[in-house]
């Protein structure tokens, strides 16, 4: 028997049967998928197959119309309210369990009117009501991690795409998350400054972090993540280690996929 | 007397006040577009006179706008007002007339509103002359046309069009602030919505409907410049 | 010009200068409240609440101030129902008249200029905010209001000029603030060049001194017009 630890490690987040529509479109259409400890799935998809709305309904930036998601165990509660939609039960619970993912998005949204270490000291601060001194502390560590520590007191518009999201990166590492969430997050850059961020993102998965990374970079997906999810209209086409599914996948649209 | 009801008061019968909040409304829109027309005429002389005059031209261009634009319109109309008066009275007194004349409060309250309204004008032209392509201007004097000429058939025309949003925006201020010229005792809209009032024990009916003539004569103009807006703007990049 | 009497002028005007300051700033603060009230409800998604600030704005905007102070001051006191409420000793005098309708007035304005620096923050930074498990109120008050309040800054300067303007209406309803004082001043003297001269530099030196004044706290509140921030040994020490 030759079974990876990840197997056995606890699962980090549970996805099942998630359905979900905006207004007559049926954009997820059951999906279910599971993240244990110290996972990295990369999450391909042509465009508008529903990758970023699905992992913007694992922390509830979209709710779902149905289906559940347990994040370490912990299912999150809705409620169908009385025009049908159906909504968070306990919006506390929802910003709890907000404050245990990290996100980092395709368009970094630093927030402008402060500084990059103001904008990784905000929400723990704020949010986990940490002392302000640890966070700063906490913070500059983080900072010289992603390798932007002589940049602490920009602000983000002196910053170029890379380093901000970088920025951003450490922004949702100083949460101590138990699992990051990536839409695209090198979607938006130039390509010269693809490299330093992927790096970065590198470096997490080798320290163990159980991550969720919508990507088309193939190289990340080939080489970084333990398991690669294949998004096509709203549901999961083909799904597995990185080394079968790229070498020997009996999926045609996911052959299809990798070769364009 | 007996007191006359709501009705009464936009009744045009003869105890109405129909009649004369209608001739009131008339004089506010006169007064209205004849401020309106000598800002426009202060408002391209100013904006001219920033755009390429010299710097003692551009200093008092720049010094006009900038006093209009940090006193209050109703001092302007008191200066107009009073001033003017005592000009006619200088006048009519070498002429031998005998104690106060006063300037009619029409043309005093007229000028006053054209002078604040020129300087708005003022930014609005220079605003518009600078988003007009200057290649545009440079194809008219290579195409050999004279000063006048350009001005008259590519300049004026292609400048107005970028000017006219913010022209709406002037004229919606100088039928707002024409209000102010009742002080002069101009019977216009307010001054006979107070005069009614004054007469009656329903000020609130009559400055009620004063207000809602007011709306009114401000959406339907606003309607009617987007009409013209839409028709001058053919071929006009939006940004 | 009678240097003698620009000065005594300059003196009675002078006199009148608190109760100018007091109108503006009395209606610009409160006005201010409402109009976030106003800004937020047209922003909340609850078509009722949409509605009624669409409206208020509509009606304030599209009438002339003069015929709002009028419609207050001798308008109300056609009901005997507001003759007789609890408001009347205010509603009575021309003071409170003047300051209630600046303010419903200019808060019509403000409202406007508000709603679009809320709506100038970027969506992104809200749902970053959200993201990190931040509640409603305090994204609100941590993120977006201190960047839409520097986007609304300059527009908001705009708007407390005209109000210092538009207190000079208030003299209709009989208040001696300072075109009150020198419209008497005009009709006693007659000499309307030096009057009208000395209270329009007034005039003009407060909102000159309101424009360096919103210049200074734009400067303050925009990163984006500041150098990056030094990072020195004993900044560094403070923080630890
Ligand atoms: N807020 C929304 N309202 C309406 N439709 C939406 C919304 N968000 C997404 N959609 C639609 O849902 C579909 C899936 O969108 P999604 O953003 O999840 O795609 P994606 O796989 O992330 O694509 P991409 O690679 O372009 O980012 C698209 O057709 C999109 O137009
Ligand atoms: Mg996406």
């Amino acid at each position: 028997m030759n079974m990876s630890a990840a197997v056995t490690a606890p699962v980090a987040i549970r996805v099942h049967d998630l359905h979900k529509s905006f207004g007559p479109v049926e954009v997820l259409k059951g999906v279910s998928l599971e993240a244990r400890e110290g996972e990295v799935i990369s999450i391909l998809g042509s465009s508008g197959s529903g990758k970023s709305t699905l992992l913007r309904c694992i922390n509830m930036l979209e709710v779902p119309n149905s289906g559940t998601i347990e994040v370490a165990g912990e299912a999150i509660r809705l409620k169908t309210s009385s025009d049908g939609r159906s909504r968070p039960a306990d919006q506390k619970q929802v910003d709890r369990i907000r404050s245990e993912l990290g996100m980092v998005f395709q368009s970094f949204n630093l927030w402008s009117h402060k500084t990059v270490l103001e904008n990784v000291i905000e929400a723990p601060v704020h949010v986990l009501k940490r002392p302000r001194v640890e966070a700063v502390e906490e913070a500059e560590a983080l900072l010289a991690k992603v390798g932007i520590a002589d940049k602490r007191n920009h602000y983000p518009s002196h910053l170029s795409g890379g380093q901000q999201q970088r920025a951003a990166i450490a922004r949702a590492l100083a949460m101590r998350p138990k699992a990051m969430l990536f839409d695209e997050p090198t979607s938006a850059l130039d390509p010269e400054l693809v490299g330093e961020v992927l790096r970065v993102m590198r470096g997490l998965a080798e320290e163990g972090r159980t991550m969720l990374v919508v990507t088309h970079e193939m190289g990340f997906a080939r080489d970084v993540s333990s398991r690669v999810v294949f998004v096509h209209k709203g549901t999961i086409e083909e799904e597995g280690p990185p080394q079968e599914v790229f070498t020997r996948s009996k999926s045609e649209r996911f052959r299809q996929f990798i070769k364009s | 007397m007996t007191e006359p009801g709501f009705l009464d008061i936009i009744s045009f019968g003869a105890d109405g006040w129909g009649a004369a909040l209608a001739a009131g409304a008339w004089m506010t829109i006169l007064i209205a577009i004849a401020g309106f027309a000598i800002g426009g005429l202060i408002g391209t002389f100013g904006a001219w006179a920033k755009i390429s005059g010299g710097p003692v031209v551009r200093g008092c261009a720049e010094a006009y706008t900038t006093i209009l634009r940090g006193i209050p319109d109703l001092l302007v109309i008191y200066l107009f007002y009073f001033g003017g008066s005592a000009v006619v009275t200088a006048v009519g007194q070498l002429f031998g007339a005998e104690g106060f004349v006063s300037l009619p409060g029409f043309i005093a309250g007229a000028l006053a509103v054209g002078i604040t309204s020129g300087a708005q004008q003022t930014e609005v032209y220079r605003g518009a002359f600078r988003a007009v392509h200057p290649g545009e201007l440079e194809a008219a004097t290579a195409c050999g046309m004279g000063r006048l000429l350009k001005f008259r058939r590519i300049t004026a025309p292609l400048t107005l069009r970028y000017a006219l949003p913010g022209l709406g925006n002037v004229w919606q201020v100088v039928l707002k602030e024409s209000a102010l010229v009742s002080v002069t005792g101009v019977v216009e809209l307010l001054r006979q919505a107070q005069i009614g009032a004054g007469s009656t024990s329903r000020p609130f009916d009559f400055f009620f409907i004063a207000a809602m003539i007011y709306l009114a004569i401000s959406t339907v103009s606003g309607l009617i410049l987007q009409v013209t807006e839409r028709r001058f703007s053919r071929g006009v990049r939006r940004g | 010009m009678d240097i003698r009497f620009a000065l005594e002028t300059f003196w009675s005007l002078l006199a009148a200068l608190p109760l100018t300051l007091e109108l503006a700033a009395t209606s610009i603060a409160l006005g201010s409240i409402l109009a976030l009230g106003l800004a937020l409800s047209r922003l909340s998604g609850i078509l009722a609440l949409d509605l009624f600030a669409r409206t208020y704005v509509f009606l304030f905007r599209g009438t002339p101030l003069l015929v709002q102070i009028f419609l207050i001051y001798y308008g109300l006191s056609q009901f005997p129902a507001v003759r007789h409420s609890i408001f009347w000793p205010l509603l009575r005098e021309p003071y409170w008249c003047a300051v209630l309708a600046l303010m419903l007035n200019t808060a019509a304005y403000a409202s406007e200029i508000i709603r679009g620096g809320l709506l100038s923050v970027p969506h992104g930074q809200v749902e970053a905010a959200r993201a990190c498990g931040m509640g409603r109120f305090m994204i609100f008050r941590r993120i977006v209001m201190p960047q839409a309040l520097r986007q609304a800054l300059p527009g908001y300067g705009n708007e407390m000029i005209s109000m210092v303007k538009a207190t000079s209406l208030a003299s209709i309803i009989t208040l001696m603030e300072i075109t009150g004082v020198a419209a008497k001043l005009i009709s006693e003297s007659y000499r309307v060049i030096e009057v009208f001269v000395v209270a329009g530099v007034i005039y003009l030196a407060i909102n000159f001194a309101l424009t360096r004044l919103v210049a200074f706290a734009e400067h303050r509140l925009n990163p984006k017009l500041r150098a990056p921030l030094p990072i020195s040994a004993d900044l560094k020490g403070e923080t630890h």
